[in-house]
């Protein structure tokens, strides 16, 4: 017997009525800010994030997760799961096609799931335990699985695994296929043209399978290298929407503040960034619990907040973020405490080392950041080297664990299986990567506890699972977790319905469209 | 002449090549590697993926083996393939270049064509009130940032004014054709150049000035005004003619590395231009890319002292085609 | 000296440059301190206007960090590179200038040959690359600031040295069999001395405005305060806070300007014949 777990059709319809509060208008054009400029648009070749951003317009996913990170329907428009939790079916949406005509078929997503476990790294670890995929029919595709994965529903997202045409990659050299300049995917939007330095533009889709969808003509993603002149081309009207993270904090409040402006924090629900300090568990001063523990006392993360990034966010409890699944704040507290930090210090044997602190070169909002902790620290008394890089160089630095205190902040994808465990089990520490366990904390402890968390069953176990390994981790600050952070999206308020699931800009402009 | 010529093309390629194998090695020097930085932004970096992208791109093979075919490549004017932007080096700077010439040619127009009548108008009433006034003024913008002066620009112009736009080569989407798309163009165009302009006309107006009062004491000059000939002809014929002389060396010099130079003004205001180009390509360390932009440049330079070389000849027939 | 001082003095520019060039180098070497206040502390509320607290003179930028502090610490490092940047290229550039002047011929050529090609690489982008090679620093900055601006010097005093080399005196000083180096260094550089001190002062002005570039972009070195940096880290915030980007783009002007109008003091002075004929 399967167990129907969610109808995707009645939640979609619903979603409707709230959107139909005002009629929609067609048509029109929308021009929004993409920075930087992406490397290309193939989203099975490239992941980064200008390229999801646009991309999510051409290319779908089987399934969006709604701001509570349900999952939607979207190319599959149902699916079930087998009591064992180990077969998961999903039928595609009929009628259904590419760009160039062709119709969508469970043999393209076949394909898509082989490719991808070649080309994109992060879509290989989540498929990690699966066993097979068979497509029954055209229409029908099931997965069946080595061991329950908790997260399995959570991995479907366009980013994550976007849906390729089978006819045009098959047998193909995939890099170097000449449809990766011009993308063909199933989505709302069609490639038009890309001038490099200056713009990509997206048309509508006029076969898209939802009848009546898109509301708008054409996008214009224009690309300004420059945050200052990114913050003027809007308050001029040359762009109407910029995504998270367009402009630099410190110019939030004033572009909110221009007439006609709506600003959201919504769409990152999916992402829920969360920002720390990696600071190195096998060397130096750092290697030491006490002295990590002083650090956390020691940063002032509420002004980092209040200031730099101008009270959007909020101040990081461990090593979840409050926005996914079996988050607890249920740990240790880590107020901004200097004399505290003090004592910790004292106590762990601490004599003014010299320690090399690297800032994420991610622009002036992480350098002021910081700047202000190098205080922060210094006034505990804490010696901080700043050493300066551009990005490719702090890339080899993480990944070579050159470093005693750096920064980053990381995506969470919904669950701790997918996007907090690896920054923590040993199993992670490896070298040349930096999106791992790139601070080398190692406890066993911990290693079970997520090793079980992903495969346990029912969800109550996973929760007590993962309150546990969230006690142990606050404890022992492997890292220091600052902000979860928040990317507004802030846009011209004729552009309505721009920000519907929980993925956000990355889900396309499917929704959208302009109030004349 | 046309051996002069030959002579120079032959000697700026060997400048070229080795420029080219230096740079190749200068750029392999800095942490990181494009596989790195791509992989870094997927989102998710296993030695696997970077390796892939390692042979992608061939940089798994030795160093003295990726030069050989980079020149090889070169020879035959293949600039090679830039791995980010999965397009050929070539085809990315044809894209771009002609924005950067257009940006810098104007900015050069302007500075030359300013710097030389304030020149002149400050040497032919040198001393007075006016020509402090240019000379401080010159000065002035000489000694300003030009990143600050783009701010300052964008700020008064395209903000508070509402005058010209603040940023690109054109208005996307707009899709103006014929005289309406020149003038769109010139529109986005005034900002950049002029920001440009000013500071090398600052440099100008002194060197004009400088040897305007300089070749006044000459004897040619003494000899045409004991001739009895008017002020103005003596000016425009003798004074000015060899006054240029120094300026136009100048400025063929710069006229080569305002190519390469334009980065902080394209960055401000978003001109699609190789001078951005080559800063992103540098942040990315896509290799041939950066390669490829500097090979240009310095092409660039080349070229430019050469065309300097003949008006220099032509405007001074003293000097001989001789190397 | 005196008469050099004298006709320094009659050049009204080049007594305001020194002025400023003096009040610069008194504030860099004396500013901190008389004002101990690091620039790295978050003082007060951020985007204060200036003149509205006598405390923080010129405001605080967007961490609440007083401006007037980091015009006074980045004036230190402003100088410093554009003084230790210059000595760099005329290590570099006079030796090789003064070889290739005197010896002419071949060593000529080939030094010349190999100065043209540093002139042939566009100086900026080459800074930019040097020092995304070696990463951000002082060092960095200062060794890229050097190795772009010393071919100028280099033809300079070429020029220079070729037409010392066939005056009496040094064809008198290789007659009685002096060692070359002893020539160049004893008989031909002093006489060539002063166009290059005229360059050097006008090249300081040149290695500010560069390391404020430099800065801009972000490439500077992120544990020193400089005038670009703030400029840099202002520009973001220019619309609400004007007084972070305009003060510290001031003092760069400034600087630069007292630079320039001290080489033409210099340039008069030490010229004293082209200085009359342009009077």
């Amino acid at each position: 017997m399967l167990k129907h777990f969610l109808l995707g059709l009645a939640l979609t319809s619903s979603l409707c009525t709230a959107a139909l509060a005002q009629e929609p208008k067609m048509g029109g054009t929308i021009n929004a800010v993409i920075q930087p400029e992406p490397p290309g648009l193939m989203l099975a070749l490239v992941q980064n994030g200008p390229t999801q951003m646009v991309s999510g317009n051409i290319y779908e996913g089987l399934l969006r997760y709604s701001k509570k990170l349900e999952p939607l329907p979207g190319l599959a428009e149902s699916w079930t799961v087998s009591p064992d939790a180990k077969t998961y079916t999903f039928k595609l949406k009929p009628g259904v096609t590419w760009h160039d005509g062709k119709p969508f078929t469970s043999a393209d997503v076949l394909f898509s799931v082989e490719t991808l476990r070649v080309t994109h790294a992060r879509a290989r670890g989540n498929l990690v335990q699966v066993d097979k995929v068979e497509a029954p029919d055209d229409l029908t595709v099931v997965f069946t699985l080595k061991q329950p994965f908790g997260p399995f529903l959570g991995i479907f997202e366009v980013g994550s695994m976007p849906m390729i045409p089978k006819h045009i990659y098959e047998g193909s050299d995939i890099k170097t296929n000449a449809a990766n300049n011009a993308p063909i995917g199933t989505g709302p939007f069609m490639f038009k043209e890309w001038k490099k330095g200056s713009f990509i533009q997206l048309v509508k889709n006029p076969n898209y399978h939802i009848k009546g969808k898109p509301y708008i003509d054409s996008i214009y993603w224009q690309i300004i290298p420059d945050a200052a002149a990114r913050s003027v081309a809007y308050e001029t009207g040359k762009v109407d929407v910029l995504p998270g993270g367009s402009i630099e904090n410190f110019d939030v409040p004033r572009v909110s503040k221009l007439p006609n402006t709506c600003v959201t924090g919504e769409g990152w629900e999916f992402f829920s960034p969360l920002a720390w300090m990696w600071l190195n568990n096998r060397q130096g001063p750092t290697a030491n619990k006490l002295v990590r523990q002083a650090i956390m006392y020691a940063i002032d993360r509420e002004f980092a907040r209040d200031v730099i990034w101008n009270g959007l966010g909020k101040v990081a409890t461990g090593p979840s973020a409050s926005t996914i699944k079996y988050y607890t704040d249920d740990v240790r507290k880590y107020p901004y405490d200097p004399a505290k930090a003090k004592a910790l210090l004292k106590e762990a044997g601490y004599k003014g080392e010299k320690i090399r602190m690297m800032p994420l070169p991610y622009g002036e909002t992480w350098l002021r950041w910081a700047e202000a902790i190098k205080q922060n620290l210094n006034d505990v008394g804490i010696t901080i080297e700043t050493v300066a890089t551009d990005v490719p160089g702090y890339n080899q630095k993480i990944g070579e664990w050159d470093f005693d205190i750096s920064y980053s902040y990381l995506y969470q994808y919904g669950d701790p299986a997918l996007g907090v465990g690896r920054n923590y089990v040993s199993s992670q520490i490896v070298k040349g990567q930096q999106f791992n366990n790139v601070e080398g904390y190692s406890n066993p402890e911990i290693d079970q506890l997520f090793a079980d968390g992903a495969v346990a069953t029912p969800d109550s176990k996973r929760k007590e699972i993962y309150d546990k390994a969230q006690k142990i981790l606050v404890e022992d600050v492997p890292v220091a977790w600052m902000l979860e952070l928040q990317f507004p999206t802030i846009m011209n308020c004729k552009v309505k319905n721009l920000i519907t699931t929980g993925i956000g800009v990355n889900d396309g402009f499917r929704d959208a469209w302009i109030d004349k | 002449m046309l051996s002069f010529v030959a002579q120079r093309i032959v000697k700026g390629v060997v400048v070229l090549l080795a420029i080219v194998v230096m740079n190749f090695f200068l750029i392999r020097l800095a942490p990181g590697d494009p596989a790195v930085v791509m992989a870094g932004e997927a989102g998710a970096s296993d030695p696997q993926f970077v390796q892939q992208l390692r042979e992608k791109f061939s940089l798994d093979k030795p160093l003295p083996e990726q030069l050989l075919s980079y020149v090889k490549g070169i020879v035959t004017l293949d600039l090679g393939f830039s791995f980010r932007q999965q397009m050929p080096v070539s085809k990315l700077i044809s894209e771009r270049i002609g924005a950067t010439l257009l940006l810098t040619l104007t900015a050069f127009a302007i500075s030359l064509v300013l710097g030389i009548f304030f020149g002149t108008l400050a040497a032919r009433f040198a001393g007075s009130w006016g020509d402090s006034a240019i000379t401080a003024a010159a000065l002035v913008f000489y000694a300003t940032p030009i990143f600050w002066l783009a701010l300052m620009a964008i700020l008064l112009f395209s903000v508070y004014l509402g005058w010209l736009p603040s940023f690109g080569y054109d208005t996307v989407g707009a899709n103006y054709t014929g005289l309406a798309y020149v003038g769109d163009v010139a529109l986005h165009l005034i900002m950049p150049a002029m920001t440009i302009g000013l500071f090398f006309m600052a440099t100008y107006t002194r060197m004009t000035r400088a040897s305007m009062l300089e070749v006044k004491r000459l004897d040619f000059v003494k000899t045409a005004r004991a001739k009895g000939l008017r002020d103005n002809v003596i000016q425009r014929r003798h004074v000015l003619r060899n006054a240029l002389l120094p300026v136009v060396t100048l400025a063929g010099v710069h006229a080569g590395t305002l190519i390469g130079g334009a980065v902080i003004t394209e960055t401000v205001y978003a001109w699609p231009g190789i001078g951005r180009l080559m800063y992103e390509a540098l942040l990315q360390r896509d290799y041939n890319l950066l390669l490829g932009v500097f090979v240009v440049c310095s092409a660039m330079v080349l070229i430019f002292n050469l065309i300097t070389d003949l008006v220099y000849r032509l405007v001074d027939p003293r000097i001989e085609f001789a190397s | 000296m005196k008469a050099f001082w004298k006709s320094m003095l009659r050049h009204p520019g080049g007594v305001i440059g020194l002025v400023i060039l003096f009040i610069t180098i008194f504030i860099a070497i004396f500013g901190p301190t008389i004002f101990p206040t690091s620039p790295w502390r978050m003082v007060q509320r951020p985007f204060l206007p200036p003149f509205t607290n006598p405390a923080v003179l010129l405001g605080t930028d967007a961490l609440g960090r007083d401006v007037f502090a980091g015009i006074i610490y980045g004036a230190r490092v402003s100088l410093l590179v554009g003084m230790v940047s210059t000595l760099v290229a005329l290590i570099v550039g006079v030796p090789l200038g003064a070889t290739a002047g005197y010896f002419g011929g071949r060593v000529d050529d080939a030094l010349m040959r190999f100065t043209e090609f540093f002139q042939t690489i566009p100086s900026f982008p080459l800074a930019i690359v040097l020092v995304a090679i070696l990463q951000p620093s002082i060092y960095s900055i200062v060794a890229s600031i050097g190795i772009v601006s010393w071919p100028p010097v280099a033809r300079l005093v070429r020029a220079e040295v070729l037409s010392l080399r066939t005056r009496e005196y040094v064809q008198a000083a290789i007659v009685t069999g002096q060692s070359n180096s002893w020539i160049i260094w004893r008989e031909i550089l002093p006489n060539a001395l002063s166009p290059v001190i005229v360059l050097a002062s006008l090249m300081v002005a040149t290695a500010i405005l560069l390391e404020s570039s430099l800065s801009f972009l972000g490439l500077g070195d992120p544990n020193m305060i400089s005038w670009g940096y703030m400029v840099g880290a202002g520009r973001t915030v220019i619309r609400q806070a004007w007084w972070i980007t305009v003060f510290p783009g001031v003092a760069i002007l400034l600087a630069v300007l007292a630079m320039n109008l001290v080489g033409e003091g210099l340039n008069d002075a030490l010229n004293p014949r082209l200085a009359k004929g342009s009077r």
